[in-house]
């Protein structure tokens, strides 16, 4: 049994969870509220990535940094989640309320046309090719050093503060959502946005809120996955979509079931790629396939995810 | 009575369609099927058919940028007037294709450089070879374009590098004979060149008995951590035949995170700053310019045009396939006032091209409208980041 | 900008602006006057007559791929449009349809099928595949739909780019694609692709013939039983449901129908490109597809061809350098002139951003020479006059993201204000278009025209839902 390989499946499973959670999060919150499919919010997560990039430009870049490159970081991450903050509610504010009592179809082709719009604009700015934070070279490589070690197998800082930073964000996500007044009028525009109108809450004021959160929590997923990969314009396409269908297994609305679904779809991806692959003896090359498969026919089975309430059409 | 109508006039436009079709089977016949000529004295419009836009735009715009410099310094040297348009064919083989049909429409344009990826030209060279202009490329070095049973290519290509069995070979062969390697991975992209070259690698290492690993990520797949997880701790080298530069550093990086002593081998297409990982090698068609004596004349010429450009290895051969070309047209003007695309093909291969950009003189095979002696370097990354010419493959 | 007006009291709001609404679609409704088999020999005369006037194989090839787009929106018309349902896998049946005439039709297992048969079996094949996706859409609604078939969009590209290696079988050429696929023969005869590498432009005429054949079918279809139950169906489900009719099945019909006509649109495209590639069939495509149906308007026909043919010249236009600027400017035009009321004043503000440039020009040329380049000496008029007041820094730097930003800044401002204020942030906001454009955009022509397509989609969306041609739908909650 090759503990070490399992140990960093473990590791894996539990990264790359993080970043789908915190994804997971800012679809599940809006679509609670809205009923919407925010398909711009993987570009929004892309966004945040970029903005992490000017800053780090901005104070002189990974391998000359003008203060401490720890401090740099968190200036990045700040950053990233003010500007993606800002950027859905303009997007809320332009592409989706003017369309609240339109056919069902139009606020989603206009989250198509945002999410077009976005990527493609970044890859007007930046370029299309890659880019990194150079993080191997942060500070002589000390994001890479071992931080924890566990007889012979290491986990490094870059794990421990992806993991340690996701923790902390969802903490404060549920903090908001269930000790404040905003957050208990968000809960309740999710369950009836009608009921919750009729009794006073300012419904504008709650769908901002509910952008807000969705982009902070998405542009810090930005700059934590941009850490440890790289930036291209699309980057935010695939972890968009896995993160959505964490959303929904999870059971979407619901906050809990987001993270619950955001660390599951990671298990199940390193698994995938690591183990069952080799194990069915296909290419890991159609791990998306498999895991493409296993997720439609979860969802046929139980359509309403794991934590959420079946859809009661009421005539 | 009104549906009846519009299925009869459906089927009446279907079969006039039909009949239009068959009834002129033979399209611009005539006039058309006459080249049109260009004249020796006037300009010389050359293709470049390269990836100007999309994530490896910097390959195509590195391209550019050398074969308008040849242009106008070979151009001078043999007294021709030459000028470089760029078509774009981004890394869609289908774009690749109207860019030609663009190209091949534009009858001032004589020959062409490139197509710049493997994909373009297995894509576009019967379209070309029909319209008659030669292709040279300066950077598409899968094998099977003009190698094996059914090259995919036409004989209207050629190519100034080596392709992928030299590189390939090459890189397993040193990490077999001097790193002492017998346990290996190779990854690829799911796309034309890496999986070209991923293919040559693992099987001369299956042939030297070495145990391969063979890992195949998507274009989309951003976080390695899973695969490089897969690695065997005791694995010696893992080779990175990408596109994309910075996922083959990602995987360096995961390396030597969980702990992995495995080396690893980039190719010609990781040769990027962004591919910097101490110790990695990478190999390329071309020697660094400024390794070859006589050089520094023509890096100066090229700064000075692209001011605020660092010169890479991609550039050189363009400049090379420009000389291959206007060789050729010079050759077939020989004592005549105007030349036509056929004529540019039949003079080839009629000599060697002296002073040639990347030393020496150049000779294509007289087998394949290769180079006769086309080789790879090797390079191996240093600690500040540089990369070390070690040899040749 | 007319001032909206405030809903009276004891009137429908509707209905009160119903003369207003006639009046201004006068326009549309005369078009409508015009029977619809006009229309179509109208537009199939039009398309035949290109290839009479010109000769140059590019012209043609963009008709023949234009020809390909209007049958892809009519295919996704009918599941989109008639059936309400979002098929983000579309793309998928389209290249099922490729890779089908890539096996049956070349060297990859000596197959040498003749054309029509292969039309036949993709057809059928395309049919089966869109009930076996639209099988999901009996347990799941519309967004769990949607995200289903995108996984099926994405098991397709991977069975696409892996498929060299099923098992040891060959399907489907993995990476490389299936290259060297036979011309379309017709009926015997044999439709050289290229003469000399010039496009023929028989295909053009056989892609007409086919395109009036599916539009001519579908549009029985929908005036069918079959249609009137999916028109019952879109209003709606529950009713519908209630009245007897066989929902599942009727869903099921229209992604059929939808996939069918992907899939023979695919064997088209296939027999023409020389190639299948798995590259070809991104999300781009889906996007652009679906771009081109909402801005002609779901659920219409003539919209779906209309939009097809405007989205697909305007891509095409904004690729070559050359047109691209008159394009753009153009657009810009026609905007302000639908938008801006009353329709002199468009002149007033197009004089004042020309003037407001040349003072910010005269302003940026004192402060730093570097920051107007002049044109070189052999660029044209337009580009002179141009070059006048917009300023083009050498080494933009910078300021392009920030110009880049505040012009969608400025835009979203210009939304939301009215009366003076609009007219006077017109004016910054037009001069910050024209320094985008000279400076950022016209650079990259490939990655414009996409960013454009997404501005128009949600531009479309916010101020017409239903697209141009589109049946406007009120939904009641």
């Amino acid at each position: 049994m090759d503990y070490d390989k399992l140990f960093q499946t473990i590791v894996n499973a539990a990264t790359l969870g993080s970043t789908y959670a915190l994804i997971a999060l800012g679809y599940t919150i809006v679509y609670g509220i809205l009923k919407l499919l925010n398909f711009a919010h993987g570009d929004v997560f892309m966004v945040g990535a970029y903005v992490g990039f000017g800053i780090l430009t901005l104070f002189g870049g990974a391998l000359d940094p003008s203060i401490s490159i720890w401090l740099v970081l968190i200036l990045m991450t700040i950053a990233a989640m003010v500007a993606c903050a800002v950027l859905g509610v303009v997007i809320e504010r332009f592409a989706y309320r003017p369309l609240r009592s339109a056919p069902r179809i139009a606020p989603l082709i206009s989250a198509l046309g945002v999410s077009f719009f976005l990527s493609y604009s970044v890859q007007l700015l930046f370029g299309a090719q890659q880019r990194t934070y150079d993080s191997f070279n942060w500070d002589g490589g000390k994001l890479f050093e071992p931080a924890i070690t566990i007889g012979s197998f290491t986990i490094s800082w870059l794990r421990v503060i992806t993991i340690v930073a996701s923790i902390v964000l969802m903490l404060a996500l549920w903090y908001l959502v269930s000790r404040t007044r905003t957050g208990k009028a968000m809960r309740a525009t999710s369950i009836d946005l009608d009921a919750a109108a009729m009794m006073g809450i300012d419904i504008d004021k709650v769908i901002r809120f509910a952008f807000v959160l969705a982009g902070a929590l998405a542009g810090a997923a930005g700059v934590l996955f941009a850490l440890r990969t790289y930036l291209v314009p699309s980057m935010g396409f695939t972890p968009g979509l896995f993160a959505f269908t964490a959303a929904v297994i999870g059971g979407i609305g619901s906050i809990p079931g987001a993270m619950l679904g955001g660390i599951l779809l990671g298990t199940v991806e390193a698994l995938t790629v690591t183990y069952v692959t080799e194990w069915i003896g296909i290419p890991v090359g159609l791990s998306n396939l498999v895991i493409f498969s296993l997720l439609i026919v979860f969802l046929l089975i139980r359509p309403q995810g794991i934590l959420g309430r079946p859809d009661i059409k009421k005539v | 009575m009104k549906r009846r109508a519009l299925i009869a006039a459906a089927l009446g436009t279907l079969v006039a369609a039909s009949l239009a079709a068959s009834a002129s089977a033979d399209p611009q016949a005539g006039a058309r099927s006459e080249a049109a000529a260009v004249s020796c004295r006037g300009t010389i419009n050359i293709g470049n058919l390269t990836v100007l836009t999309g994530p490896a735009a910097f390959l195509g715009q590195s391209q550019q940028s050398w074969a308008e410099l040849a242009a106008k310094r070979v151009g001078a040297q043999l007294g021709l007037r030459a000028r470089v348009i760029g078509f774009d064919t981004t890394l869609d083989p289908a774009v690749a294709l109207t860019a030609a049909q663009r190209l091949v429409g534009n009858r001032s344009v004589i020959a062409t450089i490139g197509p710049a990826t493997s994909g373009g030209v297995a894509a576009t060279s019967r379209t070309l070879a029909d319209a008659r202009v030669v292709h040279v490329t300066p950077s598409a070095t899968a094998a099977a374009l003009t190698k094996g049973g059914s090259p995919t290519a036409t004989g209207f290509f050629y190519r100034i590098v080596a392709d992928d069995s030299v590189q390939g070979t090459g890189q397993a062969k040193y990490a077999i004979d001097r790193l002492n390697a017998d346990k290996a991975t190779v990854f690829d992209a799911q796309e034309p060149y890496s999986v070209g070259l991923a293919n040559t690698v693992e099987r001369y290492l299956e042939r030297r008995n070495v145990t391969v690993q063979r890992l195949s990520v998507t274009n989309s797949t951003s976080d390695f951590s899973s695969f490089v997880t897969r690695i065997p701790s005791d694995t010696d080298v893992v080779f990175t035949p990408f596109q994309v530069a910075a996922n083959a550093n990602q995987i360096a990086v995961l390396l030597k995170e969980q702990g992995k002593r495995a080396v690893v081998f980039g190719g010609d297409g990781t040769v990027d700053p962004a591919f910097k990982v101490p110790g990695s090698y990478v190999s390329n068609f071309a020697p660094d310019l400024a390794s070859i004596p006589g050089r520094a004349a023509i890096l100066n010429a090229w700064r000075r045009d692209n001011p605020g450009r660092t010169p890479d290895v991609f550039g050189p051969p363009a400049y090379g396939a420009v000389q291959s070309i206007l060789y050729a047209v010079k050759r077939a003007c020989a004592g005549k006032s105007s030349v036509e695309r056929i004529n540019v093909k039949r003079k080839m291969k009629s000599g060697p091209i002296p002073n040639w950009i990347l030393g020496g003189s150049f000779r294509y095979s007289s087998k394949t409208n290769d180079p006769l002696n086309g080789g790879f370097w090797l390079y191996q990354v240093q600690a500040n980041g540089s990369l070390k010419q070690i040899g040749r493959l | 900008m007319s001032e909206a007006q405030g809903p009276r009291i004891g009137e429908d709001e509707w209905v009160a602006r119903s003369g207003e609404n006639i009046e201004r679609h006068r326009l549309l409704r005369l078009a409508d006057r015009v029977p619809g088999w006009a229309r179509l020999l109208l537009f199939v005369a039009a398309v035949a007559a290109i290839p009479l006037i010109t000769d140059d194989g590019y012209i043609n090839v963009v008709v023949f791929d234009t020809l390909i787009f209007c049958l892809l929106a009519i295919g996704l018309n009918v599941v989109v449009g008639w059936g309400g349902l979002l098929d983000l896998g579309y793309i998928a049946f389209f290249g099922v349809g490729a890779y089908t005439y890539a096996i049956l039709s070349s060297e990859q297992f000596g197959l040498h099928v003749s054309s029509f048969a292969v039309l036949a079996i993709s057809v059928v094949v395309g049919a089966l595949l869109g009930l076996l996706v639209g099988l999901p859409s009996w347990r799941l609604s519309g967004d769990y739909l949607a995200i289903v078939t995108l996984f099926v969009y994405q098991i397709f590209i991977s069975l696409a780019t892996n498929g060299n290696d099923l098992f040891g079988f060959d399907l489907t050429g993995g990476v490389n694609g299936i290259a060297n696929l036979d011309p379309f023969d017709l009926f015997g005869r044999e439709l050289v692709v290229a003469k000399q590498g010039i496009f023929n432009s028989n295909y053009v005429y056989l892609a007409l013939g086919i395109f009036v054949v599916v539009f001519v079918a579908l549009y029985l279809v929908n005036h069918s039983r079959i249609g009137r139950a999916w028109r019952a169906l879109r209003e709606d489900e529950l009713a519908a449901e209630l009245m007897g009719m066989p929902t599942d099945w009727l869903k099921l019909l229209a992604f059929a129908f939808g996939a069918a006509v992907a899939a023979l649109t695919g064997s088209l495209f296939a027999s023409l490109k020389v190639g299948v590639f798995p590259e070809t069939f991104s999300l781009t495509l889906l996007i652009t597809v679906y771009a081109m149906l909402i801005l002609g308007g779901v659920g219409s026909q003539t919209g779906a061809v209309l939009g097809a043919v405007v989205v697909y010249v305007f891509l095409e236009a904004l690729r070559d350098p050359d047109v691209s600027g008159w394009v753009f400017y153009v657009t810009i035009l026609l905007a302000l002139l639908l938008v801006v009321r009353p329709r002199w004043m468009v002149a007033g503000v197009l004089a004042a951003t020309v003037a407001f440039g040349f003072v910010v020009h005269a302003i940026a040329g004192a402060i730093d020479e570097t920051w107007t380049t002049s044109a070189g000496p052999d660029a044209d008029s337009v580009t002179r006059f141009l070059d006048a007041w917009v300023v083009i820094p050498a080494t933009p730097g910078d300021a392009r993201a920030i110009a880049y930003i505040g012009l969608i800044a400025l835009v979203l401002f210009c939304t939301t204000v009215k009366g003076v204020w609009r007219w006077l942030a017109l004016v910054p906001t037009l001069y910050l278009a024209a320094f985008v454009w000279e400076n950022i955009m016209s650079a990259d022509p490939d990655v414009t025209r996409f960013v454009l397509l997404g501005a128009l989609l949600v531009s479309v969306m916010v101020i017409r839902p239903s697209g141009i041609l589109g049946e406007r739908r009120v939904e009641i909650v």
